[in-house]
C-alpha cells in the first residue's frame, strides 16, 4: 500500500474555470500526495462520495465564481452525516461576489466548518506545509494507532 | 441528425414547444410581440446599427461587462456605466446557475440576494425574470444592450431575452461549451446553438436585425490565435446559415502588440475568405477585441495599465469594439465604481491614439500570413472530415482532437495542446497534439521557443507554461525564471 496521503480537489458548483485547477493537480501530485481530481463543477455529494471511496484525508474546494458562499454552506454538515467528519476541509479561490476583505471571508468560511481559507494569490509551497501539518496532526495518532495495530 | 442546414419551420416550432416548458416563465414569450416591440426601438438603441456605424466611421465602442441578481440593482449599475462610465454598449452578464439551465438555484440565489440585501449571484438571472423583468431593463436605458453569459443550452434564454427587446445575443455550440461545460457533447450544443440562430434568423426574416457574437476568447489562458479566429469562424459560418446577418467576431488579448493586431486582421481577411466561399454575401462583418482575459495583478495600479494597453492594441488593432475589464478583476466581480474606472481609464487610452497612424511592419505581415496559413490547415480539415459538412465536421474534428482548446473543462476537449509564449511574449504551440499543422509551421514554432529556451537557459517544460500563465499577475508578460 502506498503511504501517500489522499487528497481531493474540486472546483465547486456551477463554476467552470479550469486553469488553476489543472496546475494545483500537477502542484500537489509533485508535492507527493495522491491527488484525486474531480475537476470542475463539482458537487458537494460527489465531495463526500469520493472522499468515502478513497479515505481521503483532506478536500481543498475552489470557487473562483463568486457562487462560493452559497454553494460551501453545508458542507461540513455533509461530511459529518456521511461520517467523514475528521476530513481537513480547505477552500480558495475569490471565494465571494465582489471585492470583499479577505479577514471577512475567512471568518465566514471558517464558520461554514472549513478549517484553513485561502486567497487566490497565496503561496502554494506553503499551503502544501500545512496541509502536511493539519493531517499530521489530525491523523497523526490514528495513523500510529493503526501501525501499532498491524504489527 | 446534425446537420449545417437551415432548420425548417415546422421543426423549429416543434422544438420551440420543448423549450418554453423547461421553465414557467417560458410561457409567457412572444416572438410576435417580441418583434413589435423591436420595431418601436430607435435606430442609435439597436446593436447591429450602431456596430455597422463605427465599422463605417472606423470608431472603437467600449462595452463593461455587468449583472446582478435583483432587477433594481441591475438597473441601476447599468446606468452608472452608462452615465459615469460612458460606456457606448452594455451589457447584461448572466448568473452561472442560469448558464447551466439551474433555474431553481438561481431562484435560491435570488431569494438571498433579497435577504442579504446584496447581489449573491455573479450575474442577472434573466430567465427567472422573465419576459415581463428583461422588458423592464432594456426600457431603462438608451444605449444598446446585449446578453452576454457562457450558456451551452441558451435557447430558453435567448427566446426570453430576444422577446424582450435584447438587440444582440453573445455565444456559439463551440465557444460557449468548450471553455464553459463539462459533459455536454459538441453534437448537442451546436443543435442548440443552431436554434439560437434560427431564432436570429427569423426575426431577421420579419425586419428585426438581431446581431450575434461568437465568443473569441475561449478560455482566455494562452489560447493561440488561430484556434480562437478557427472557431470564431466556423460559428460564423453555422449562424449565417440560420439566417443571422449581422456578426462580430472576438479575440481575447494575447499580449504580444503585433500577434494581436495581426490577429484582428487575419479574422477580417479569413472571414470574408471563408463567408463568400459559402456564397454569403449581406452579411456585416464586425470585430471585437477583448482586453486580456487572464489573472490580472490585484494591485489595482497595475491593473489599470493591463486595462490602459489592452484599450491600446484595441484601438491599433482596427476593431469595432473593445470589452473592458475593471481594476477589481483580481479579486472577482467590480463595484459599479471600479467598472465604470476600466471604462474610463480604456478612453482615455483610446483618445490619445486614435489619431495616430497604425504602425506597419514586416513581421506584423508575417504574422499576419502565419495565422492566416495556420487557421487554414484547421477549418479545411474540418470542413473534410464533415465531408463538406462544417457541423459534422466540427463534432469530428473535437473528438480527433482536429480542433483542441487550451485548459479548457469539457471532456469532449482533447487538451492534449501546449502553447507558451516565446521570447518576445507571442503565443506559440510547443506540442500540437492532434491539430492538423503542416511541418513548416511546427519547425517555426519551435524555432521561436528554442530561442525562448535559450535566452532563459532552462529546457523547454510544463514549468514555462504554469509560468506563463501567472506572469501577467505577477507583474510581466513572460514568465521568466526567478
Amino acid at each position: 500500500m502506498s503511504d501517500k496521503d489522499t487528497i481531493i480537489l474540486g472546483v465547486i458548483g456551477a463554476d467552470c474555470h479550469s486553469v488553476g485547477n489543472k496546475i494545483l493537480e500537477l502542484f500537489f501530485t509533485s508535492e507527493g500526495f495522491k491527488v484525486v481530481n474531480l475537476g470542475v463543477m463539482v458537487s458537494q455529494q460527489e465531495f463526500v462520495d469520493t472522499a468515502i471511496e478513497t479515505n481521503a484525508k483532506a478536500i481543498l474546494v475552489s470557487s473562483l465564481y463568486g457562487h462560493g458562499e452559497i454553494d460551501c454552506q453545508g458542507l461540513r454538515e455533509l461530511c459529518i452525516e456521511k461520517g467523514v467528519d475528521p476530513i481537513i476541509l480547505y477552500a480558495g479561490g475569490n471565494l465571494v461576489v465582489g471585492k470583499t476583505p479577505f479577514s471577512v471571508v475567512e471568518e465566514k468560511f471558517k464558520k461554514m466548518g472549513f478549517d484553513r481559507v485561502f486567497p487566490p494569490d497565496v503561496d502554494l509551497k506553503q499551503v502544501a506545509n500545512l496541509l502536511r501539518k493539519d493531517i499530521q496532526e489530525k491523523f497523526g495518532q490514528a495513523r500510529q494507532k493503526e501501525e501499532e495495530r498491524s504489527l | 441528425m446534425l446537420k449545417n442546414e437551415k432548420i425548417e419551420l415546422k421543426e423549429f416550432f416543434e422544438l420551440r414547444k420543448e423549450v418554453l416548458q423547461t421553465w414557467p416563465t417560458g410561457q409567457d414569450v412572444s416572438i410576435e410581440e417580441g418583434m413589435k416591440f423591436h420595431r418601436t426601438i430607435p435606430e442609435e438603441k439597436r446593436f447591429a446599427w450602431v456596430m455597422k456605424k463605427a465599422l463605417q466611421e472606423g470608431k472603437l465602442l467600449l462595452q463593461p461587462r455587468a449583472g446582478v441578481a435583483l432587477i433594481d440593482d441591475h438597473i441601476k449599475l447599468l446606468r452608472y456605466l452608462e452615465n459615469e462610465g460612458q460606456a457606448d454598449l452594455l451589457p447584461t452578464t448572466i448568473d452561472a446557475y442560469t448558464r447551466q439551465n439551474r433555474y431553481q438555484e438561481a431562484e435560491k440565489g435570488i431569494e438571498k440576494s433579497r435577504q442579504a440585501g446584496t447581489s449573491l449571484l455573479n450575474g442577472f438571472p434573466a430567465v427567472n425574470y422573465g419576459v415581463t423583468g428583461c422588458r423592464r431593463v432594456v426600457e431603462s436605458l438608451s444605449k444598446p444592450i446585449q446578453v452576454r453569459h457562457g450558456t451551452p443550452d441558451a435557447r430558453l434564454l435567448a427566446e426570453i431575452t430576444l422577446a424582450a427587446g435584447f438587440t444582440s445575443f453573445e455565444g456559439g455550440g463551440i465557444s460557449y461549451n468548450i471553455p464553459y461545460a463539462k459533459r455536454v457533447s459538441v453534437e448537442k450544443s451546436i443543435r442548440d446553438w443552431q436554434y439560437v440562430d434560427r431564432l436570429v434568423g427569423l426575426y431577421e426574416e420579419n425586419g428585426v436585425r438581431i446581431n450575434r457574437e461568437p465568443f473569441g476568447p475561449l478560455t482566455g489562458t494562452l489560447v493561440p490565435p488561430c484556434l480562437s479566429i478557427a472557431i470564431g469562424i466556423i460559428e460564423g459560418l453555422l449562424a449565417l446559415k440560420q439566417g443571422v446577418k449581422s456578426i462580430t467576431l472576438g479575440y481575447g488579448q494575447g499580449g504580444n502588440i503585433i500577434q494581436d493586431v495581426a490577429a484582428i486582421a487575419a479574422i477580417n481577411q479569413l472571414a470574408e475568405e471563408y463567408f463568400r466561399q459559402e456564397e454569403f454575401d449581406d452579411y456585416e462583418l464586425t470585430t471585437v477585441f477583448h482586453q486580456w482575459m487572464g489573472g490580472f495583478p490585484e494591485d489595482e495600479a497595475k491593473a489599470f495599465s493591463v486595462i490602459a494597453l489592452g484599450a491600446m492594441v484595441a484601438k491599433f488593432s482596427g476593431a469595432e469594439k473593445v470589452i473592458v475589464k475593471s481594476p477589481h478583476e483580481a479579486m472577482g466581480i467590480p463595484t459599479k465604481e471600479a467598472n465604470a474606472q476600466g471604462l474610463r481609464a480604456s478612453r482615455q487610452a483610446i483618445n490619445m491614439v486614435e489619431d495616430q497612424v497604425i504602425f506597419d511592419s514586416e513581421d506584423l505581415a508575417e504574422e499576419v500570413e502565419l495565422i492566416k496559413k495556420e487557421v487554414h490547415c484547421l477549418i479545411d480539415k474540418t470542413y473534410e472530415m464533415g465531408a463538406g459538412d462544417l457541423a459534422l465536421g466540427t463534432v469530428a474534428a473535437f473528438e480527433a482532437g482536429v480542433l483542441d482548446v487550451p485548459f479548457a473543462p469539457s471532456i469532449y476537449n482533447h487538451g492534449k495542446i501546449i502553447p507558451m509564449r516565446d521570447t518576445e511574449g507571442f503565443i506559440r504551440i510547443f506540442n500540437k497534439g492532434n491539430l492538423p499543422l503542416t511541418e513548416e509551421i511546427m519547425n517555426y514554432h519551435h524555432q521561436r521557443l528554442m530561442e525562448r529556451a535559450r535566452a532563459e537557459g532552462r529546457v523547454i517544460s510544463f514549468e514555462m507554461v504554469t509560468d506563463d500563465i501567472y506572469a501577467i499577475s505577477k507583474g510581466k508578460l513572460v514568465g521568466r525564471p526567478k
